[in-house]
């Protein structure tokens, strides 16, 4: 039993950490924020140069052969970091469609160039009225000779702005809120009739409502199987999960320390704000609900890694707690640095939008308990002695 | 990073539990057959798990007592009181003169001898070291002669000797001049009185000194030494308080009750208020558990618990806690008939006496509010 990194995950993490600390001030973030393009195509080729964008992917995909475990490093120094580059978008969502569901020749023509860095993709999978479930899905796609005609708008969708592909859950047959009937299509942004309105996201990073007015797929664009695309989409958002949560508990870690390093310097009424006895059960508090979604996130990951079938419900456990412990050590962290915990001079402040942001993602944290009560196991009333344990 | 047990572990698991199925007195005989439990237990070698080679204890890795404890808690045992195995046996095995363990180590081996603990005094509850009981070395330097009194005495009214804490000098700082003393609770000037707590409990008790004589060959270690072995003790004390373990099997066996609680025509297990405050609790215990492997597994690799093991015993007993305040939900009306007659489902008032015995869980071996400033001081130096 260890939780130790093995040799390639320690050098994986400090080759993230070192490139974060070099790149990523949070000045220079700023104003790469605010370019254009909204994150930088030089980073981009850098994160290829590494290896990083072929991290999950095979080798025999022509990836580096990485598991969740080490995508989930890979995702705790980036959020360390709070990229802007599509990382999540292209090789975490797109990768995990590909990967889970793409044919031979989808993944030929995709992950090479993904790994590479020379193409971009994401998934639009969000609809408005369907708040957090992926059954409801109003966006049809119509059998139209050998291929299919997709109708609809798609919500919030992570930089398809400078995606070149957009996988979208549409239905192909059933009622909007059925289980069955969903279908993903891997679509090109070029085609005709895809159009973007594009926006920034409160957390510096660019999204999409993407409107698809009869755009023509042929049958080899299907992902995954006809009609049985929500495994598919339930499968993308786990690991999406995974690597969310990594990325949110690597900002819960700087966010309890920047505030206990703040309250060591900052004085009032003559003494250091971290002499406090009320800050410091706070900042212990905001230690221990961080160490516990590190566990869940450790728990959570392995099994899925594993493939067992306990992970899916370890998964709603995660987004739930680091839903519900982002808020509590979010708010302390700026809480605890009064007025300047406010401003967007300090990092801990985009790290407490980030973490809100992160929530609302495949479901917040009251949907996720929601999901798992349901999943919750029930043992059977052997009808024992009716005392409680002894405890 | 792999969470797997290796095969020597597995099969050491193996091993409790086919022990366990045979030796285990279950149901009535839990309390009939207590004798023969103990003798198999002894005869395994299981009898002091925590206890060192030396002294006669099993040697296991820091991976096999937490199998035990997961699988040993599936199951009732018959309870052992902590106080001689548990809490003095290690302290004597480390600090007292060969004499001495030869003397008390195999009657606590035994349960021949009950054992109190002699720590918190009316003045010194969390703050431990201010402690005043006094013990004075008479001029012919043979014995000492103990004023003062103790509270919140677990079991002192039937207890057969005590360990104690005892000021033998003032002078400099309150940790220093604090000498262990071991004394026979029926030594002339010893008084006890016991404490009700909640709900009319007798458990605890406050122990009064007047003029009591303790032999000097009776004290451990070193004069004013007494706070650093009584530390010791502390963490030994707090290792079995997380309980975290048996908390994820009360859940379970919760959930079980929860399904004879009639609502109208409904189960309170399908209360969806219920329902989820259950799932709030075993997604936490969910995450402690795996916080206790954390910290299982720095034992193992670097020889001490990374910091991740502060929180155990601070959150193991809230989830305690909160598995007695659901217990007591679940109970609803019947969580109130008191007294000996049996009215409603019998857990009903087990959730009522949980909910008020379980109360101390977050107050003895160091407070809530301590182990917040012991994370604030230890881990993020503060």
């Amino acid at each position: 039993m260890d939780f130790n990194l093995s040799e390639e995950q320690t050098l994986l993490k400090d080759s993230v950490e070192k490139f974060i600390s070099a790149n990523y001030d949070l000045n220079d973030r700023r104003k790469l924020a605010q370019t254009s393009l909204g994150y930088s195509e030089d980073f981009w080729k850098q994160y290829a140069d590494l290896g990083w964008l072929g991290l999950p992917f095979s080798e025999s995909e022509g990836g580096f052969g990485g598991d969740l475990i080490d995508t989930m490093i890979m995702m705790e120094q980036l959020g360390k970091g709070l990229i802007l580059e599509p990382y999540y978008a292209s090789v975490i969502l797109a990768g995990a469609a590909l990967r889970n569901g793409g044919t031979a020749e989808q993944k030929d023509k995709l992950i090479g160039g993904i790994v590479s860095g020379e193409i971009k993709a994401t998934v639009a999978y969000a609809e408005e009225q369907a708040r957090f479930n992926l059954n409801d899905v109003a966006t049809t796609a119509e059998k139209s000779g050998d291929g299919y005609v997709i109708s609809g708008t798609k919500s919030v969708v992570a930089n398809a702005e400078t995606a070149d592909f957009i996988i979208v859950a549409a239905r192909t047959s059933g009622d909007r809120a059925d289980a069955k009937g969903i279908t993903l299509f891997l679509v090109d942004t070029k085609s005709e009739g895809v159009s973007l309105a594009n926006y920034p996201t409160v957390d510096a990073l660019r999204a999409s409502e993407v409107t698809f007015a009869n755009v023509q797929v042929s049958a080899s664009d299907v992902m995954g199987e006809l009609d049985n695309g929500l495994g598919l989409l339930e499968e993308i958002r786990d690991e999406a999960i995974l690597a969310l949560c990594a990325e949110a508990v690597g900002g819960m870690d700087l966010l309890y320390q920047d505030t206990v390093e703040y309250c060591k310097q900052r004085e009032q009424f003559g003494h250091a704000l971290s002499d406090f006895q009320t800050l410091k059960h706070r900042f212990s508090e905001m230690f221990i609900e961080a160490e516990q979604c590190r566990s869940l996130l450790y728990r959570a990951t392995l099994e899925k890694n594993n493939g067992s079938s306990e992970a899916r419900k370890l998964i709603h456990a995660l987004k739930y707690k680091v839903g519900k412990a982002g808020r509590f050590i979010g708010q302390g962290a700026v809480q605890s640095h009064g007025g300047m915990g406010v401003t967007e001079e300090l990092r801990i402040g985009h790290y407490f939008i980030r973490l809100a942001v992160i929530d609302s993602m495949f479901g917040n944290f009251d949907y996720h308990l929601d999901q798992y009560t349901e999943l919750m196991t029930i043992p059977e009333d052997k009808g024992e002695e009716d005392s409680m344990p002894f405890m | 990073m792999d969470i797997s047990l290796n095969k020597e572990d597995l099969a050491f698991e193996k091993e409790v539990e086919d022990f366990l199925a045979e030796h285990l007195p279950r149901g009535h005989e839990m309390w009939t057959k207590r004798a023969e439990w103990f003798a198999a237990l002894k005869e395994k070698g299981w009898d002091v798990i925590n206890w060192s080679k030396e002294f006669g204890g099993p040697d296991w890795s820091p991976t096999q007592h937490y199998i035990w404890d997961k699988v040993s808690c599936r199951e009732v045992l018959p309870p052992v009181m902590p106080f001689g195995q548990v809490m003095l046996a290690p302290v004597l095995m480390k600090y007292a003169n060969k004499e001495q363990q030869e003397r008390f180590l195999p009657d606590i081996r035994d349960n021949k001898v009950m054992w109190c603990q002699g720590y918190s005094e009316p003045g010194a509850g969390s703050d431990l070291a201010s402690l005043k009981c006094k013990a004075e070395l008479t001029d012919d330097g043979k014995h000492y002669i103990i004023n003062g009194t103790k509270i919140w005495t677990t079991m002192g009214h039937v207890a057969n000797w005590i360990f104690c804490l005892t000021r033998t000098s003032s002078d400099g700082p309150k940790q220093e001049g604090i000498t262990f003393l071991l004394f026979d609770m029926k030594s002339p000037g010893v008084e006890v009185k016991p404490i009700y707590t909640l709900g009319g409990s007798h458990h605890v008790n406050q122990v009064f000194f007047t003029d009591v004589k303790v032999p000097v060959e009776n004290r451990i270690g070193d004069e004013g030494k007494g706070w650093t072995y009584a530390k010791g003790l502390l963490q030994h004390e707090r290792k079995g308080i997380a309980g975290i373990s048996r908390s994820v099997y009360a859940l379970e066996k919760l959930k079980e009750k929860a399904q004879r609680v009639p609502v109208g025509d409904s189960r309170l297990i399908d209360d969806a208020g219920f329902k989820k405050k259950i799932a709030v609790a075993e997604i936490e215990l969910l995450a402690l558990e795996f916080t206790e492997l954390r910290s299982l597994a720095d034992m193992v690799n670097s020889g001490s618990p990374g910091s991740q093991s502060s929180i155990l015993k601070l959150k193991g007993t809230e989830m305690q806690q909160t598995i007695h305040e659901l217990t007591l939900e679940a109970g609803g009306i019947y969580a109130t008939p008191w007294g000996n007659k049996k009215f409603g489902p019998k857990f009903s008032k087990g959730g009522m006496e949980m909910y008020l015995n379980g109360r101390p869980a977050t107050i003895y071996g160091g407070c809530s509010e301590v182990q917040k400033d012991v994370i604030a001081k230890r881990v993020l130096g503060l």
